[in-house]
C-alpha cells in the first residue's frame, strides 16, 4: 500500500465516522417516544413530571433544530470535546477512560486465549483430517460456536466459582483472578470459531501444486507446514482476527454483566438504554474508529506479509 | 508429520496447564468467608456518582447507608421522625417547622443544626430542578434546631418529599470533597473510603448519632446479573442481596443457611382501559367481564411463581389505604360465569359460532399493548388472551417499545394497556391515584387518555389536594380506590414482591416496601445485640 492510499483510506475513515455520527444522531432523536423522559426515568417506570422534562430539554438544548444541535455537537467534538454524559454526569471523554481499560484488557486476553487454543487445534485438526481427533475437534468447535456466551458464563461460574470455589464469583475489578472467566468465555466461542478456520484454510493450503512440488523435492513435513502453509493460511485470518478484534474493542456487554466486569458494553447498552445521546455517539464513534483503524493495519500488515502485494502497491 | 503433532498437541497442553494453574492460584483470597467485621452486599447499581442532586443518585447515597433525611418512610409509607425528631404547619398550611434533633452530628463530628439543614435543602434547590417540581418555597429560615419552610402555596405532603434521598441532609461547609466519588459528609452509619459504580468500600461512622454502628466495613458489591448475584450468595461470597430473582428464591429456601425477607413492593402491574365512544371497554358491563374473566390469583401463584401478589385494589396491600377493606368489596373476581352472564346482558352474542362474541356485525375484539422490557407484563399479556377467549372476547397482543407507551397512553391507542409503575411518590398516592383518572379537560390531565371522567372522582381529589390530616387524607384516598374498584379505567393485575436474602452469618437484613433503605444500622453480625 502506497503513502497516497493510506492518506485516502485515512480520508475515507474521517468521512464514514461523520456519516456514523450523524445516523447515529438522528436515530436517537428520531427514534419512538421522548428521548428526554427516557433519560430521566430510563426503564425504571418512575413517574416523571412535564416540568421535570421541561427543564432538562432546555438544559441539553434538546428544544433547538435537529441540524443545529447535530452541528454544535459536532463542532465541540471537532475541537477534541466529545460532550457530557448525562447519565453519569461527566465528560463522555472520562466514561470512555474510565471503562477502556477493562475492555482492552478482557480483548487482548481473549484473543491471547483464542490464538493459543486455535492456532494449534487447527493445524493439528487439518494434519489429522477425518481421523478421530479430528472428529473430536470439531465436535468440540461445534459445541463452543453454538453455546451462547451468557450460558457458557453462566456454568464457568457455577464450576470454578460455586463448586470447586476456585475463583471469585463477585467481580466489579480488574485484576488477574477475576479476569479469567470472562476471558474464557470470549476465548472458548472465538478459539472454536477460529479453529474451524484454521483447519478449513490448512486444508486448502496443504492441496495447492506448490506443497505437492515441496514434497517432490523432498522437503520435510515440518518444513512444508511451518514454513510453507502457515504464512500462507495466516493471511485470511488475519482479516477475520481484525473484525473480531474490532468487535471485542467495542465491549462484550453480555459477558460483562454475567461477570461485573467494568467494561465499556455495558455502558453502550445502558447510554442506548437512557437515550443518553452524547455517550452513545461517543461509543459508537469509539467502536467504529476501531473496527476502521484496525482493518486499516489488517491492510498495512499484508504489505509485509504478502510480497505480492508490495510488488502491487509500487 | 509425527513431530507436528507432538508439537501441536504439547502447544495445546501447555495452554491449558496454564490457564488451569492461574486458574488455581487466582481465586483463594476472595474465597475467605466473611469477617465478623465486615459486611458483603451484593445489589444491583447503575449510577456512576454520590452526588444526591443529581438524577436519581440520591437513592445510593440512602441504600448505602451513607444519607439521611429529615423524614423517613416506615413500612406503611408513613412519615416517621428520622434527623427531624417532629414536625408541625402552621394554622395557615404555608409554614412548616421541622426540629433537628440535638444528637444529630455529621460524620465528621459536625452538628446538625436548623441552620445546617436549612443549607442543605437550599443547595438541593439551587442543584436540582426536579426540587422545584416537588414544591416551591417562598423562603427558609432557621431557628437554632429548627429549620423553618415557608412554601408559596399549601403543600399537604411536604414532610413526605423531604423524605426523598434528593433531600439527603449533608455537611454543606465541607468544600473540599468531589462529592461524585468521595460522596458527601452525611449522617448515616457508615462513610465512603472508596467509590466506583462496580465496588464501593465504606467504614462506619464513629460519630453517628443513633448507637454503635454493628460494622467496621461495609463492601457493596454491583451484581447486575440475577443468576450471577444468587451464585455469589450461594458461595458466600457476599453476606445478602437484593432482588433475587423468584426462579431463584428456591436456591435459599434452606432456614438453617438463609434468611428470606419478602414484602409486596410500591408497585402495580397496572392496566388501563380505553372508554372512548365506540370502543368495546365503553360498556362498564364489558369491563366487568373481562376482569372477572381473569384468574389474577394464579397469574401470580403459578404463572410467577409466587413473586407477585393478585390485584384488586388501586394501591398495594403494602401501604395503609384499606387494601383488606377495598378487596371485599371487589365484585370482579375470577368468575367465568358471571363473566358470561355481563356480556349477555351488554348484548354480545357469537352469532357465526366463530368462538368470539359480536354485536351490530362487529367482533368483540380488543387491542392489548404490553412492553416486554418486564418480564412479568408478556406473561400477563398471554394469560389474558388465554383466559378472555374462554368467554368470547379476541385479544390482539401488541407488543411496543417501552418509550412508545406514554405516548400510546395519551392518545389512546390502545383497548387495554399494561405497565409496572410505582404507586407512591414521596410517601403518598396522591399523583398515582389522579394520574391516569382524573378527568382530562381540555388538556387538564393529558396522561388520561381513556376518555374516563367521574366528577365525584375529581371532586374527592381536589378536596385531597387541600387536605392536611393524615387520616381524612387516607379516608379520601379509600373513596377514590372505591370508585375506581367500581368504574373500571384501570385495573391491577398483580402487586411485585421484592425481596432481601442474607446468610445467618447476620441478622436484621430485611426489606422495606420503599427502595431506598437497603443497608441500616438494624443489619448486624449474628449473636450482636
Amino acid at each position: 500500500m502506497s503513502k497516497k492510499q493510506v492518506l485516502a483510506r485515512i480520508g475515507q475513515i474521517i468521512l464514514v465516522l461523520l456519516g456514523i455520527s450523524f445516523i447515529t444522531f438522528a436515530l436517537i432523536m428520531l427514534a419512538p417516544g421522548d428521548p428526554v423522559r427516557q433519560m430521566i426515568a430510563g426503564n425504571q417506570d418512575i413517574m416523571v413530571t412535564q416540568a421535570e422534562i421541561d427543564a432538562l430539554r432546555h438544559e441539553l438544548g434538546l428544544d433547538k433544530p435537529f441540524i443545529f444541535q447535530y452541528l454544535s455537537w459536532l463542532g465541540n467534538t471537532l475541537q477534541g470535546d466529545l460532550g457530557f454524559s448525562y447519565m453519569r454526569k461527566k465528560p463522555v471523554f472520562d466514561v470512555l477512560m474510565d471503562h477502556l481499560p477493562a475492555t482492552l484488557i478482557l480483548a487482548v486476553a481473549s484473543s491471547v486465549f483464542m490464538m493459543v487454543f486455535a492456532v494449534p487445534l487447527g493445524i493439528f485438526s487439518a494434519v489429522h483430517r477425518n481421523g478421530p481427533v479430528d472428529y473430536f475437534i470439531r465436535g468440540l468447535t461445534f459445541i463452543g460456536v453454538s453455546v451462547p456466551n451468557f450460558w457458557m458464563g453462566l456454568m464457568l461460574l457455577w464450576i470454578f466459582g460455586l463448586k470447586l470455589g476456585i475463583l471469585p464469583i463477585v467481580g466489579g475489578r480488574v485484576s488477574f483472578d477475576t479476569l479469567i472467566l470472562p476471558m474464557t468465555t470470549l476465548g472458548v466461542v472465538m478459539a472454536s470459531k477460529y479453529t474451524r478456520q484454521v483447519r478449513a484454510t490448512v486444508l486448502e493450503e496443504l492441496s495447492q501444486d506448490y506443497v505437492v512440488g515441496a514434497r517432490a523435492r523432498g522437503m520435510s513435513e515440518s518444513h512444508i507446514l511451518w514454513r510453507e502453509v502457515l504464512p500462507n493460511a495466516m493471511l485470511p485470518l488475519i482479516t477475520l482476527f481484525g473484525l473480531s478484534l474490532g468487535s471485542l474493542l467495542g465491549g462484550a456487554s453480555v459477558v460483562e454483566m454475567v461477570f461485573s466486569w467494568p467494561g465499556l458494553g455495558l455502558t453502550a447498552v445502558q447510554s442506548i438504554t437512557y437515550r443518553d445521546f452524547q455517550l452513545v455517539q461517543g461509543i459508537v464513534l469509539w467502536i467504529a474508529l476501531m473496527y476502521m483503524v484496525i482493518n486499516l493495519v489488517v491492510d498495512l500488515s499484508y504489505n509485509y506479509l504478502d510480497p505480492r502485494l508490495r510488488k502491487v502497491g509500487k | 508429520m509425527k513431530k507436528i503433532v507432538k508439537t501441536t498437541a504439547a502447544a495445546a497442553m501447555i495452554g491449558l496447564l496454564a490457564l488451569a494453574v492461574a486458574g488455581c492460584g487466582g481465586g483463594g483470597g476472595d474465597k475467605k468467608p466473611a469477617a465478623k467485621d465486615t459486611l458483603k452486599f451484593g445489589m444491583t447499581n447503575f449510577d456512576d456518582s454520590l452526588e444526591p442532586t443529581e438524577n436519581y443518585f440520591g437513592w445510593s447515597v440512602m441504600r448505602y447507608g451513607l444519607g439521611e433525611c429529615l423524614v423517613k418512610f416506615d413500612k406503611q409509607m408513613k412519615s416517621t421522625p428520622w434527623l427531624a425528631e417532629n414536625w408541625k404547619v402552621s394554622d395557615d398550611k404555608l409554614t412548616w417547622t421541622f426540629k433537628i434533633r440535638d444528637n444529630a452530628v455529621y460524620s465528621n463530628g459536625n452538628k446538625v443544626t436548623g441552620e445546617a439543614a436549612k443549607k442543605s435543602i437550599e443547595r438541593t434547590f439551587a442543584k436540582a430542578a426536579r426540587a422545584k417540581a416537588m414544591f416551591e418555597y417562598e423562603s427558609i429560615t432557621s431557628d437554632g434546631q429548627n429549620v423553618i419552610i415557608k412554601t408559596k402555596v399549601p403543600v399537604a405532603t411536604l414532610p413526605g418529599m423531604l423524605g426523598d434521598p434528593l433531600f439527603i441532609i449533608i455537611d454543606t461547609s465541607v468544600t473540599d470533597r468531589d462529592y461524585a466519588k468521595q460522596g458527601p459528609i452525611c449522617t448515616g452509619p457508615y462513610m465512603v473510603k472508596s467509590y466506583s459504580k462496580e465496588k464501593t468500600s465504606m467504614e462506619a461512622n464513629p460519630h453517628y448519632w443513633d448507637g454503635a454502628v454493628p460494622f467496621k466495613n461495609l463492601e457493596l458489591n454491583a451484581i447486575n446479573d440475577t443468576n450471577t448475584r444468587a451464585m455469589a450468595l450461594q458461595s458466600g461470597e457476599i453476606d445478602a442481596a437484593v432482588n433475587i430473582a423468584s426462579g431463584d428464591l428456591q436456591l435459599f429456601q434452606d432456614k438453617k443457611k438463609f434468611y428470606i425477607s419478602e414484602i409486596a413492593s410500591l408497585r402495580d402491574v397496572l392496566a388501563r382501559t380505553n372508554l372512548r365512544e365506540g370502543k368495546p371497554l365503553s360498556d362498564l358491563r364489558v369491563r366487568q367481564a373481562l376482569v372477572s374473566s381473569l384468574d389474577r390469583e394464579t397469574y401470580a401463584k403459578v404463572l410467577l411463581k409466587g413473586t407477585f401478589i393478585a390485584g384488586g385494589p388501586y394501591l398495594p396491600p403494602s401501604v395503609d389505604y384499606g387494601f383488606d377493606e377495598i378487596k371485599k368489596l371487589d365484585q370482579n373476581q375470577y368468575n367465568v360465569e358471571r363473566a358470561k352472564k355481563l356480556l349477555e346482558e351488554a348484548g354480545w352474542k357469537d352469532t357465526n359460532g366463530d368462538g368470539i362474541l359480536d354485536k351490530d356485525g362487529q367482533n368483540l375484539e380488543l387491542d392489548f399493548v404490553y412492553y416486554s422490557g418486564r418480564a412479568e407484563l408478556p406473561l400477563y399479556a398471554e394469560a389474558t388472551q388465554a383466559d378472555a377467549a374462554k368467554v368470547g372476547f379476541k385479544i390482539n397482543l401488541k407488543n411496543v417499545d417501552y418509550n412508545v407507551i406514554d405516548g400510546m397512553g395519551q392518545r389512546g391507542e390502545y383497548d387495554l394497556m399494561i405497565s409496572n409503575i410505582l404507586t407512591l411518590q414521596a410517601g403518598d398516592p396522591e399523583v398515582f391515584i389522579n394520574q391516569y383518572v382524573r378527568s382530562n379537560i381540555d388538556g387538564s390531565n393529558p396522561q388520561n387518555g381513556s376518555g374516563y371522567s367521574n366528577p365525584k372522582f375529581d371532586a374527592l381529589g381536589d378536596e385531597l389536594i387541600k387536605e392536611f390530616d393524615p387520616a381524612k387524607r387516607r379516608a379520601l384516598v379509600i373513596e377514590m380506590e372505591k370508585i375506581i374498584l367500581e368504574d373500571i379505567p384501570n385495573f391491577v393485575f398483580g402487586y411485585p414482591q421484592t425481596n432481601m436474602v442474607s446468610n445467618l452469618s447476620i441478622t436484621g437484613a430485611e426489606i422495606q416496601p420503599c427502595d431506598y433503605y437497603w443497608i441500616t444500622k438494624d443489619i448486624k453480625p449474628a449473636g450482636a445485640k
